[in-house]
């Protein structure tokens, strides 16, 4: 019986042999790594079971399905098809480049110099995660309209009929991307480099090397790891990414593989599914290529650890007269970021329908919107359920992940694979993966369709690739000597985990749960294809508003909406800051 | 052979007579009673939250005490889902409508034929044959301009103003495939000028640049209203009267032929509910549902309950209608959809 077992002494650790204790350890993390492997396996395995098969599948006359690859060979012949994936390439890259270039100088800027108004990027990174996507990304087409407030002035100012700005097009595209990323790459690589040993920088400072030799050869060499992963990682969401390429590429006529999978899929009544399938399977060719020299270059951990058993407080770089420039770099993103696309909200939200600013449209000013959003009294339980949701996917995936993190960098057996499995879900469209979801829930037994735990269920297996991405680039910095001197004391490995390896990636873990949590809470495609009648969530809420006209209530939900997301985002950054710099005893 | 033809006509009568019986069995008391022992009722429903899903959806709860949990998603997201659903056994909706996913799902053997007896109350035509639908309320589909940028007496009135070289980039559109995009229009153009012709004349209007936007057409209205572009083709004229109401500069357009289709509702098969579906839909068809719609600034399906704006119907003598069932236009989209694709992307 199990009370006689917890009854039963356990072997002492401490008087255990040294050999012995190494045994059982590798074992604990077999078992480890086969339970975790088994728990990413049922998330991951359906979706990509209905993916495949229904890639290579057309149902036949009689409802029996057949083998066909004439999905692939549809994709091929597609008028157009080279162009758009040329397209999806230069936009992904340049996307990917545009946000780790201002992510990475602001999260530079902050964590390693001493430049004034830090607490601004910080505000414009919280705010802008907890601003929905489908916001933001209107926010900045407001503004950069052929109708809006830029070009208009330009009209006025110039006399003539053109516009200065043309944003429908991909240099537009790759900016409001890049723009969209860049808090991303802000909170993960600023997570890296606070951690940062600075000794090795003070180090080549005291071998004579400028601070532009320092950057260049210590600092930006020590980050490569984080900014190759985050890299890939932007490029590959840019590759996936539907909703700027259809709002700024396509009215420019701009084509990429996504918006032509979206445009077979609305060709049919139902969507076409087997064709967004088939390009899915595609994309997970390419992505498991970039994998595949990411492994490569991130083999020798090692190498890039940062972290040591040494104790070290970290510095920061005198930036002298260039504090100045410094200061107006992070204002001028605070105001690119935050400040212009919450004008042009605010002022969407105050108008019974949009237009662009103007004495007539201000006559109109009304406060209809925010009472319609604090009226409806279903906000309420959309709200509780979002919440419960976005709580629970993000603290599940954290916990997955991290472990996944510290079993592949320990290089645990297996361990690759089970970062494989768990970075794959990254090539599942939104749709594809809502499907997949779907399909799994209805042929299964248990009564869980139509409940919110399938939205859950869902979001796990969706954000599990940001989850070991944030927890990756933690862990690649801890140094195997720190749990060798726990092992070496008497801890078991999973001990090890807990005491040293868990606190010292707090800082990452709890940015990543962040982020999760934020993108839970503000994602579109999955609650509205999951959700049933009584688990409808804020998204579903908000997607109706925008599908119908009502771009102005819209605005004024989304800010609220933002306002509060923005207060749990403080507090527990604040929580998060706190728990950090209590590892490196910054006090 | 005769004999067999016999049988047939026969056996379409028993059909009939059976949905008469049904009909009238089912209005009354008795439903009623049935609705309220089942307590609530799921509806997957295309139409507008706030403007029309919700007001209903409370009134018929104070008139019947029985609950109305709708799901709100486009006609395509209700076709996947109920297709999902009813493969799996799971058939959660009782009731669902759009304008085209009720011809698409009676293949799969997914909706019940049933439909209330409205004691000829509305038009034959707004009852399927078959009892598949009924429908609810008509959509007009035509130009939609921002009033401030096309000035009075400078609108295109026929497909061929359409061509003018003044509206070159300042056209917009929803590219998918459905009744208001790109479909939609290239459509109506076809059936009025027939192959040729109309294949011309869209190879002619594709040299003037129309952006195609993913969105639905009350977002390119949206556009159109903002200024982004001065026209928008295959709106529903109401959205048009709606945003004006509100001070908007937005109007429609009466060009002739204009495509008009009905908005349906069907009850699903084997629905969980039965009783309240087909109360939802009776209530809808009413003479109080279809008032609702009316409220809403929607064309009402009975001809008792005028529009607020009666110039939007066909009938208010403004423009020619083309008319088009859920069936006809589930088979001829996808070829409109290939001519999209092939001449204006």
């Amino acid at each position: 019986m199990p009370a006689d077992a917890s009854i039963a002494p356990k072997p002492a650790a401490g008087r255990a042999g040294f050999f012995e204790r190494a045994q059982t350890g590798a074992r604990d993390k077999r078992a480890l790594g086969l339970a975790i492997g088994a728990v990413l396996c049922a998330l991951v395995l359906p979706p990509m079971f209905f993916l495949l098969e229904g890639s290579v599948t057309i149902a036949g006359p009689g409802g029996a399905a057949r083998f066909t690859l004439e999905r692939f060979t549809a994709i091929f012949q597609q008028k157009g098809f080279l162009q758009s994936a040329a397209n999806s390439f230069i936009f992904a890259a340049g996307s990917a480049a545009l946000a780790l270039l201002l992510g990475g100088l602001n999260a530079w800027l902050v964590e390693r110099t001493n430049t004034p108004f830090k607490p601004l990027a910080y505000l414009t990174t919280i705010i802008s995660m907890g601003t929905p996507y489908v916001l933001y990304v209107s926010a900045w087409l407001l503004l950069l309209a052929k109708s809006g407030p830029i070009n208009s002035w330009y009209r006025q100012v110039t006399g003539s009929s053109d516009v200065l700005i043309n944003v429908y097009g991909l240099p537009g595209m790759i900016l409001v991307e890049g723009l969209l990323w860049s808090p991303l790459v802000f909170l993960l690589l600023g997570a890296t480099l606070r951690n940062f040993n600075p000794e090795l920088e003070e180090a080549a400072r005291m071998s004579g090397a400028g601070a532009w030799d320092t950057l260049r050869r210590i600092t930006f060499r020590l980050s490569l790891p984080s900014i190759l992963a985050l890299s890939m990682l932007v490029f590959i969401r840019a590759l996936e990414a539907f909703e700027v390429p259809a709002l700024v590429g396509l009215p420019g006529r701009v084509h990429v593989l996504t918006t032509d999978i979206y445009d077979t899929m609305h060709l049919t009544m139902p969507p076409d599914l087997g064709s967004a399938s088939a390009l899915s399977v595609l994309l997970l060719i390419v992505v498991s290529i970039l994998l595949y020299f990411y492994g490569r270059m991130t083999r020798s951990a090692e190498r890039f650890a940062t972290i040591t058993g040494k104790s070290f407080r970290p510095g920061r770089l005198d930036l002298g007269i260039w504090r100045v420039p410094a200061a107006c770099a992070l204002i001028l993103n605070f105001t690119l970021l935050l400040v212009l696309p919450a004008i042009i909200l605010l002022w969407a939200s105050l108008l019974p329908f949009y237009t662009t600013f103007s004495w007539a449209a201000y006559a109109r000013v009304t406060s209809v919107n925010y009472q319609n959003v604090f009226q409806s009294s279903r906000y309420l339980s959309l709200l509780a359920n979002t919440l419960v949701i976005a709580v629970v996917a993000a603290t599940a995936v954290m916990l997955i992940a991290s472990l996944t993190a510290w079993l592949t960098v320990r290089k645990a057996p297996g361990a690759k694979l089970l970062d494989q499995l768990a970075t794959a879900p990254l090539v599942f469209p939104g749709i594809v993966l809502g499907v997949g979801v779907m399909q799994l829930f209805l042929n299964l037994p248990i009564g869980l369709y139509g409940t919110i735990w399938i939205i859950v269920w869902a979001f796990v297996i969706n954000y599990m690739p940001y989850g070991v991405r944030y927890s990756f680039a933690g862990m690649l910095q801890v140094h195997r000597e720190l749990e060798e001197a726990a092992a070496v004391s008497g801890a078991a490995p999973l001990t090890g985990f807990r005491r040293i390896v868990l606190p010292l990636l707090s800082p990452s873990l709890i940015a990543g749960w962040l982020f999760i949590f934020l993108l839970a809470t503000r994602v579109l495609s999955l609650p509205v294809l999951l959700s049933g009648p009584s688990s409808q969530t804020m998204a579903v809420a908000m997607f109706d508003l925008w599908g119908n006209g009502q771009g102005p209530e819209l605005a004024a939900l989304g800010l609220l909406w933002s306002l509060a997301m923005t207060c749990i985002a403080v507090t527990f950054y604040a929580v998060a800051r706190r728990s950090g710099a209590g590892i490196h005893g910054q006090g | 052979m005769p004999q067999r033809r016999l049988h047939q006509a026969l056996a379409a009568a028993a059909i009939v007579l059976s949905f008469w019986a049904q009909g009238a069995r089912a209005a009354g008391p008795a439903l009623i009673e049935a609705a309220r022992k089942e307590g609530r009722v799921v509806w997957y429903t295309t139409q507008i939250i706030n403007q029309f899903a919700r007001p209903a959806a409370e009134a018929f709860e104070k008139k019947y005490g029985v609950k109305v949990d709708y799901v709100r998603t486009d006609s395509n997201d209700v076709a996947l889902r109920m297709l999902n659903e009813g493969r799996a056994g799971r058939v959660q909706a009782d009731v669902f409508d759009g304008t085209s996913a009720a011809a698409r799902l009676r293949k799969e053997n997914l909706v019940a034929q049933w439909a209330p007896d409205t004691g000829g109350r509305l038009p034959a035509n707004a009852i399927d044959p078959g009892g598949y639908w009924i429908a609810t309320n008509l959509y007009v589909l035509t130009p939609g301009i921002n009033t401030d940028l096309v000035p009075k007496g400078s609108e295109p009135r026929t497909f061929d103003d359409l061509l003018n070289p003044k509206w070159n980039g300042r056209i917009a559109w929803n590219s998918s495939a459905t009744p208001s995009g790109a479909g939609g229009f290239i459509g109506t153009v076809l059936t009025e000028m027939g192959e040729d012709n109309g294949r011309a004349y869209l190879k002619k209007l594709a040299g003037q640049d129309i952006a195609g936007l993913q969105t639905a057409a009350r977002q390119v209205l949206d556009q159109v209203i903002a200024g982004e572009y001065a026209m928008a083709l295959n709106i529903f004229n109401n959205h048009a009267v709606i945003s004006a109401n509100k001070g908007a500069p937005a109007a429609w357009i009466a060009m002739s032929p204009a495509m008009t289709i009905f908005s349906v509702v069907s009850l699903a098969k084997d629905a969980p509910h039965p009783n309240a579906g087909k109360l939802l839909i009776e209530f809808l068809v009413s003479e109080e549902g279809q008032k609702l719609y009316r409220d809403a600034d929607y064309m009402p399906i009975d001809p008792a309950v005028a529009p607020r704006e009666p110039a939007l119907r066909p009938d208010g003598g403004k423009f020619r209608a083309a008319a088009f069932t859920p069936e006809e236009i589930e088979m001829r989209m996808p070829k409109w959809s290939a001519i999209y694709k092939e001449l204006f992307r």
